[in-house]
């Protein structure tokens, strides 16, 4: 079974299972950013959407474990354009990445991305919100 | 008799297009009237504030933390609440259900860009990652209605005074909350009006200077300037933000069309992780 469907069946289960919420514009402190982790692996899934972008990894935090789903949240489209250089192609299913995250503080498998390499090019993208606090920043972008 | 007859005839044709008139004098429409070529080549007088622009938010948490609105206890109470939740790593969700972060909160702890147009008789505020944002500011001379319908934004009126446009809002939904963070605000619980002096500070610097009057959470009126960049790169323009995408993921139904599928999310408005 492949892994996009194997989400999908997850997400199918949590729906069926849960009652609906809303998502919106929402503060981040459920994410320990007093802790930064690593996951290596691969890209399954990318949620390229309004208002906060998501990236399913399979991968292992600490060498030798066994690689498991992880979620990754961030800001918006515009804003990751804005402050990361994304764009909606920059990862895809099935890149190599090294992601470092803040971890969810209840212990599930979901972390506030900071920076994403791609392990064939060593390409990466941060998505720091507060990184575009100046004016005209492709005068930045072009240092 | 036919005298009389006569008056009374005259007495009713009187009254009648007496009436008429006065009905007339009040139900005549207010006309916008068609902007013309003058009207559109003062635009040019303004300043410009062309562009995207994008909030300061390091300067949002600082104030957060210096600044705190004059709470009554119970608003206060509330707030410290809802911080402490914070600080343990449990955001209360304000804003997580997708209606507008509205006014004043929009300009108070927004995260996105917006971009702002000048028509005649009229500035128009447009906010990015919320299809809901939209604050349209009257500069053409117009009163408040008497007893506007409370709305998200509110109604609005402005007059440029020099490079300053000062704006004047009231009519906002009892609802709406007065925040200092995405996790901490109260409802401004109705009467609250809002006034705001925006203008450049140098170049590409634009500040609001934010009045809020909340006779029903605050003791006095609170007064918060905050500070948007400009972007002038094309690669920064505004995007299309629609907040209740979030809700689903792009996926199939069994006949191969593209849908939306829906996908769950918890209480502070992030999608589910695997277990």
């Amino acid at each position: 079974m492949k892994f996009k469907t194997l989400i999908g069946l997850a997400l199918s289960v949590l729906v069926a299972t849960s009652s609906m919420q809303a998502l919106a514009h929402h503060s981040t402190t459920m994410f320990d950013r007093e802790k930064v982790y690593t996951i290596t692996g691969s890209v399954q899934e990318v949620q390229w959407t309004n208002p906060h972008v998501a990236i399913f990894i399979l991968g292992t935090i600490k060498e030798g474990d066994s690689p498991t789903l992880w979620l990754m949240e961030m800001t918006s489209p515009g804003n990751l354009v804005r402050a990361g250089g994304w764009t909606r192609n920059v990862v895809k299913a099935g890149d190599k990445v090294v992601v470092d995250f803040s971890p969810l503080r209840n212990g599930t498998k979901g972390g506030a991305l900071k920076k994403i390499t791609l392990v064939d090019t060593g390409k990466f993208y941060t998505a720091d919100i507060r990184a575009q606090e100046s004016a005209n920043l492709e005068e930045r972008d072009q240092k | 008799m036919n005298r009389k007859l006569l008056f009374l005839a005259v007495a009713l044709v009187v009254g009648v297009t007496g009436s008429n008139l006065v009905y007339a004098q009040s139900k005549k429409p207010i006309i916008n009237p068609p902007p013309t070529a003058k009207d559109w080549a003062n635009l040019a007088k303004l300043p410009d504030w062309s562009g995207v622009w994008n909030p300061k938010i390091t300067d949002q948490d600082k104030q957060a933390k210096t600044n705190m609105p004059p709470w009554i206890p119970a608003a206060n109470e509330m707030i410290q609440f809802q911080l402490a939740e914070e600080k343990a790593g449990r955001p209360p969700p304000l804003f997580v259900n997708c209606l507008p972060e509205a006014m004043p909160s929009w300009m108070l702890i927004t995260h996105n860009a917006m971009e702002i147009l000048f028509t005649p008789g009229r500035v128009t505020m447009l906010g990015e990652s919320d299809g809901n944002r939209l604050r349209r500011i009257y500069t053409d001379g117009r009163p408040h209605p008497e007893d506007p319908d409370p709305t998200f934004h509110g109604h609005s009126i402005g007059k440029w005074e020099g490079d300053t446009l000062v704006i004047d809002t009231i009519g906002i939904l009892p609802q709406s909350l007065i925040a200092i963070s995405e996790a901490a605000g109260v409802p401004n619980n109705g009467d609250m009006r809002v006034i705001e002096r925006i203008h450049l500070v140098g170049k590409d610097e634009l500040h609001d200077e934010i009045e809020v009057i909340a006779p029903k959470v605050l003791t006095k009126p609170w007064k918060t300037t905050r500070i948007f960049f400009r972007q002038r790169a094309q690669k920064y323009d505004i995007v299309e933000g629609v907040c209740l995408e979030g809700y689903f993921a792009p996926g199939k139904d069994k006949q191969g069309n593209d849908i939306f599928v829906p996908i769950q999310h918890d209480v502070g408005g992030n999608r589910i992780p695997p277990k």
